[in-house]
C-alpha cells in the first residue's frame, strides 16, 4: 500500500508525464494541475460539456484541480489509498498507455547495434472464492529466444527514449512478434503449471462439498427446478479455481546486448 | 483439482496493428506509472483483510473486522450476519462488500432492504464505504449499474422481477432477512430464484429459537445444508416446535451465522440511567381529566375508549381537543349540550401543562441535547411553542417527513438546536447517538416501542451514560403502566435487543392490545392489578428462561 508521500511523488510523475501543467501551490503536500484536454475528458467525467464546446466550436476551459495529501492542509480534495479520486486516477494509467516502443539510450562510441525485445506485463489472479495477485514482467529477446523474468524492474535502470539514436541501428528479429507473444505465454503456463495447486485443491473440496449438499436438497425433485441450475452455476463462479493473466501493458524495445546482467536471465 | 488457465488476449491485435502503424505510442513515464500502479494494487494473500486500510476515516470495531474476516475466509461469503441491534451490521455488511470488490470477486451487487431505509444505505455506502451505490429509481439501472440497493416489494414487482433475475450477481444482501421466513411466500421465492454466488443475510431477530425459520433462512443461503425438509423435520424437530439434537444444530447453525453479542464485544457500553417522574396535575387538568368519565356515563363513548382520551388528556388539552372536538360533531344532541360545555369549559380553563412544566425545568438543568417522544402531534406542536416561548430551540420530528426533511431536522438538531420533539412514528432507522438525554413525555403501551426509542441513542458510537426520563402524571392511566407493567419487567434496564427476543418468543408483539384490554375489561383497581401483574410475570418467566 502507498504511504501519503508515495501517493503525492505518484500524482506529480502522473501528470508531468500526461502532459498537464503543474501551478503553484501554498502548501507542499499540496497539487494544483490545471489539465490538458485530454485529460480532462479521462478525468472530469463531463462528456456534455465537450459534446457542446466541440459542436459549437466554443473555447474550451480545462479544469483545475486541487489535490492533498494531508489530512492536517486544509484547502483541497484529499487524497489517500482509498479514494476513489486516486482509484480512478490508476485506472486511468492503463488507457493512457497499453503499448511503447523504446530504445536504449547509449553513450557515443558504444556498440551501435541493438537487439529486439518484446515485452509483456500481466497481472496473475488466483481466484476461487477467495483470491490473490502477482504482477509478472516479461522480456523475450526476439533473435535468440531468450526470456527474461522481472523484466519491467530491468527497464527501469536504463535510459530509454522514444527516438532510435543517431549513431545506432536496430537489429531485425528472428522471431515473429505474433509467435513472440506465444512463447511469452507458453512460458508463464508451464511456470504456472508447477506452481502450488493446494489452494485449488482445497476450493475443489469447497465445491464439490456444497454441490453435494445442493444435489441433496433437490433429489425427491423431478425434473429439476430452474433455482436449482441457476444454483449449479452460482457454486462454479464461487469457487472453480481459475488462474486469470490479465493484460497491464506491452511494448517493444530496443537495447544493447550486454544489458542485462547475468543470473537474472533464465536459459531456454 | 487444477486450476485452469485463461490469458486475457483482447489487446494483441491492437498491438499489433500500433507495430504495423508505427504507433501511436505511450509516453515512457506513463507505461511505467501503469505498472506500478497495477503493482501498489495488488492483493498479495487469500487471506485477512485489505479493506480497514483503505478506510482511514472509518472507525471499525475489532467484532466487526473479525466478522468480515470469518464470512469470507471461513463461511466462503455465505452468511447469517446475526448481531444484537446497534453493533453495526450495516458496517460489517459494508465492509465485506468493499473487501469483495478491492479483491475483485465481486462487481455486480444487489442490497434488497425495506423501502424506507433504502436512501441511508446509499448514504452509508456511498459516505463511510466510497462505493457508489445507487438506489433503483429507473428500470435501466438494473442492468446499467453495478451496485444497486433497492426494495424488495419493488423488485419483485414486473417490470423490474425479470430485470433483477436475468442479473448475475457476485453478492445480494439482505436487511430484515428474517421477513423471509415463510418459504411460501412471493419474497422467499423470489430471493431464492436471485443468481448469487455470494449472500448476506441480515438479521436483528436471532432465529436459534425458531426451527423453521432456520431451516428456511440457511436453505436460502446453503440449500440442502440441513438437509432437506423431510430429513430437517426427523432429525431436528421433536412434537411441536420442539427442538431435539439441539446441540448439533446450533453447531451446524453457528457454521454460516454470525451473532456477536453486546456482551462479548468488549466495548464500553455506555450505561443506561433511568428517572421515572411522578407528575401532579394541576388543579385544572385534574378537574377536566376527571370530567371525562362523565362522557362515558352519559353514554356518548360508544364504542369509543375513555382510555385513548384519558392518555390523550396526560398528554396535553391539545392532544384531548382534537379527539373530544370530533366526539362533539358527531355525538351532538340538544339535551347532552351542558355536558359537552362543562367538558370545554374545563379545557378552556387550563392553563397550563403540568409535563411541559416539568420538561422546560429538566431541559434548562440538563442544558445539553434532549430528545423528546411523544404519542401525539398535537402535542408535539403545543411542545415546540412552549419551548419557544421560554427561549429554547426545537425541531420537529416525525415518520412522515420525506427522507430529506429528515436529514435536514437530523442535522438541525446536531448542530443548532438543543430539542427534537418526534412523535412515534419517527422513531424507527433514525441515528442520534450524538444525544444522551431522552424524556418519554407519554408512555407508549407496547414496551418494544420504547425499546426502539431508546435504540436512537444507545447504539455504537454513543459515548457517555444515557438519561432516560419517564413521565407519567399521578394517579391516572399512566402511572399504572409505569408502575405495574414497565417497573416490574424492568424494562429500561434491559439490553437493547433482548426485549425483542422475548416479545418475540411468547408472541407478545401485540402487547399494547393486551394492555388495553386489561383496562377495558377490569372493574377495579385490584382486577386491574392482577391482571398487569400477570403479565409482567410471563414477560418475567420468559426473561429467565431466554
Amino acid at each position: 500500500m502507498m504511504q501519503q508521500a508515495e501517493i503525492h511523488e505518484f500524482l506529480v510523475n502522473y501528470f508531468t508525464a500526461s502532459g498537464c501543467q503543474l501551478l503553484p501551490v501554498s502548501e507542499k503536500d499540496q497539487i494544483k494541475v490545471k489539465l490538458t484536454k485530454e485529460m480532462d475528458k479521462l478525468l472530469m467525467n463531463r462528456p456534455f460539456y465537450w459534446h457542446y464546446i466541440e459542436n459549437t466550436g466554443g473555447i474550451p476551459e480545462t479544469a483545475t484541480l486541487l489535490l492533498r495529501t494531508d489530512s492536517q492542509t486544509e484547502e483541497g480534495e484529499l487524497i489517500h489509498f482509498g479514494s476513489p479520486r486516486l482509484h480512478q486516477i490508476l485506472d486511468s494509467t492503463k488507457k493512457l498507455a497499453p503499448f511503447i516502443r523504446l530504445y536504449q539510450n547509449l553513450p557515443p562510441h558504444s556498440a551501435p547495434a541493438l537487439e529486439p525485445w518484446l515485452g509483456i506485463n500481466y497481472k496473475i489472479s488466483y481466484q476461487c472464492d477467495l483470491k490473490k495477485d502477482r504482477i509478472c514482467s516479461t522480456g523475450l529477446q526476439l533473435i535468440n529466444g531468450t526470456i527474461i523474468d522481472g523484466f519491467q524492474e530491468m527497464l527501469e535502470r536504463l535510459d530509454l527514449i522514444p527516438k532510435l539514436p543517431d549513431y545506432c541501428y536496430t537489429l531485425s528479429p528472428l522471431i515473429k512478434i505474433k509467435s513472440g507473444m506465444a512463447r511469452i505465454e507458453h512460458f508463464i503456463e508451464s511456470v504456472l503449471k508447477k506452481e502450488e495447486t493446494d489452494w485449488a485443491e482445497n476450493a475443489g473440496k469447497r465445491w464439490s462439498r456444497d454441490r453435494e449438499l445442493l444435489d441433496s436438497f433437490y433429489e425427491q425433485q423431478n425434473p429439476k427446478p430452474d433455482t436449482y441450475f441457476k444454483e449449479i452455476e452460482a457454486l462454479r463462479d464461487q469457487y472453480e479455481p481459475r488462474i486469470l493473466v490479465q493484460f497491464i501493458n506491452a511494448g517493444l524495445f530496443y537495447l544493447q546486448s550486454s544489458t542485462f546482467i547475468p543470473g537474472l536471465i533464465k536459459d531456454r | 483439482m487444477e486450476p485452469f488457465i485463461h490469458f486475457d488476449h483482447s489487446w494483441q491485435d491492437q498491438f499489433l496493428k500500433r507495430i504495423s502503424e508505427d504507433g501511436p505510442w505511450a509516453k515512457e513515464g506513463m507505461f511505467q506509472l501503469a505498472y506500478q500502479a497495477e503493482k501498489e494494487r495488488l492483493v498479495p494473500s487469500f487471506h485477512g483483510l485489505i479493506a480497514p486500510g483503505r478506510l482511514p476515516q472509518l472507525s471499525l470495531h475489532p467484532h466487526q473486522i473479525e466478522t468480515a474476516r470469518a464470512v469470507i475466509e471461513d463461511m466462503h461469503g455465505k452468511a447469517i450476519l446475526a448481531d444484537e441491534v446497534g453493533l453495526g451490521k450495516t458496517i460489517e455488511a459494508g465492509l465485506i462488500m468493499k473487501e469483495y470488490m478491492i479483491r475483485g470477486l465481486a462487481k455486480k451487487i444487489l442490497v434488497l432492504v425495506p423501502a424506507s431505509l433504502v436512501l441511508q444505505w446509499v448514504g452509508e455506502l456511498n459516505r463511510k464505504f466510497s462505493i457508489p451505490a445507487v438506489p433503483q429509481r429507473k428500470t435501466y439501472v438494473w442492468s446499467q449499474c453495478d451496485i444497486v440497493i433497492s426494495s424488495i416489494d419493488t423488485a419483485k414487482r414486473e417490470p423490474h422481477r425479470s430485470l433483477v433475475l436475468q442479473q448475475d450477481y457476485d453478492l445480494v444482501v439482505i436487511d430484515e432477512a428474517h421477513k423471509l421466513k415463510n418459504h411460501k411466500t412471493k419474497n422467499y421465492q423470489f430471493v431464492q430464484s436471485l443468481k448469487k454466488k455470494f449472500c448476506l443475510l441480515l438479521t436483528a431477530t436471532p432465529i436459534q429459537n425458531r426451527l423453521s425459520e432456520i431451516f428456511y433462512l440457511v436453505s436460502l443461503l446453503k440449500p440442502g445444508y440441513l438437509g432437506d425438509a423431510e430429513t430437517f423435520a426427523r432429525l431436528y424437530k421433536s412434537g411441536q416446535a420442539q427442538v431435539k439434537n439441539e446441540e448439533k444444530l446450533k453447531a451446524l447453525v453457528n457454521q454460516v451465522m454470525v451473532r456477536n453479542r453486546r456482551e462479548d464485544t468488549g466495548l464500553n457500553w455506555p450505561k443506561r440511567i433511568i428517572r421515572s417522574i411522578d407528575i401532579p396535575f394541576s388543579e385544572e387538568e385534574q378537574a377536566f381529566y376527571d370530567s371525562l368519565s362523565d362522557l362515558k356515563d352519559a353514554g356518548i363513548l360508544q364504542g369509543f375508549s375513555l382510555l385513548t382520551l384519558q392518555r390523550e388528556a396526560c398528554s396535553s388539552r391539545e392532544a384531548a381537543f382534537l379527539t373530544l372536538n370530533k366526539l362533539h360533531r358527531t355525538a351532538a344532541h340538544p339535551h347532552l349540550e351542558g355536558l359537552w360545555q362543562s367538558i370545554f369549559n374545563k379545557l378552556n380553563t387550563i392553563k397550563q401543562n403540568a409535563k411541559a412544566e416539568k420538561a422546560l425545568e429538566l431541559i434548562q438543568q440538563i442544558n445539553d441535547k434532549v430528545i423528546i417522544f411523544t404519542e401525539y402531534r398535537a402535542t408535539q406542536l403545543y411542545l415546540q411553542w412552549f419551548l419557544k416561548k421560554h427561549g429554547i430551540t426545537s425541531v420537529p420530528y416525525s415518520g412522515g417527513f420525506k427522507r430529506g426533511k429528515k436529514d435536514w431536522m437530523r442535522s438541525l438538531f446536531q448542530n443548532h438546536v438543543q430539542v427534537l420533539i418526534a412523535t412515534e412514528a419517527g422513531g424507527e432507522g433514525i441515528n442520534l447517538q450524538f444525544a444522551s438525554h431522552l424524556i418519554n413525555y407519554d408512555l407508549p403501551w407496547n414496551p418494544m416501542r420504547i425499546e426502539q426509542r431508546i435504540g436512537r441513542i444507545h447504539r455504537l458510537g454513543q459515548e457517555s451514560d444515557i438519561h432516560i426520563f419517564n413521565f407519567a402524571i399521578q394517579g391516572t392511566v399512566e402511572s399504572h403502566i409505569l408502575n405495574l407493567l414497565y417497573n416490574k419487567i424492568h424494562l429500561f434496564e434491559q439490553v437493547i435487543g433482548e426485549l425483542d427476543e422475548i416479545l418475540a418468543r411468547i408472541d407478545l408483539r401485540d402487547i399494547d392490545k393486551q394492555v388495553e384490554l386489561i383496562f377495558e375489561e377490569s372493574d377495579s383497581e385490584g382486577e386491574l392489578q392482577i391482571k398487569l401483574d400477570n403479565l409482567s410475570s410471563v414477560i418475567n418467566s420468559e426473561k429467565r428462561s431466554g
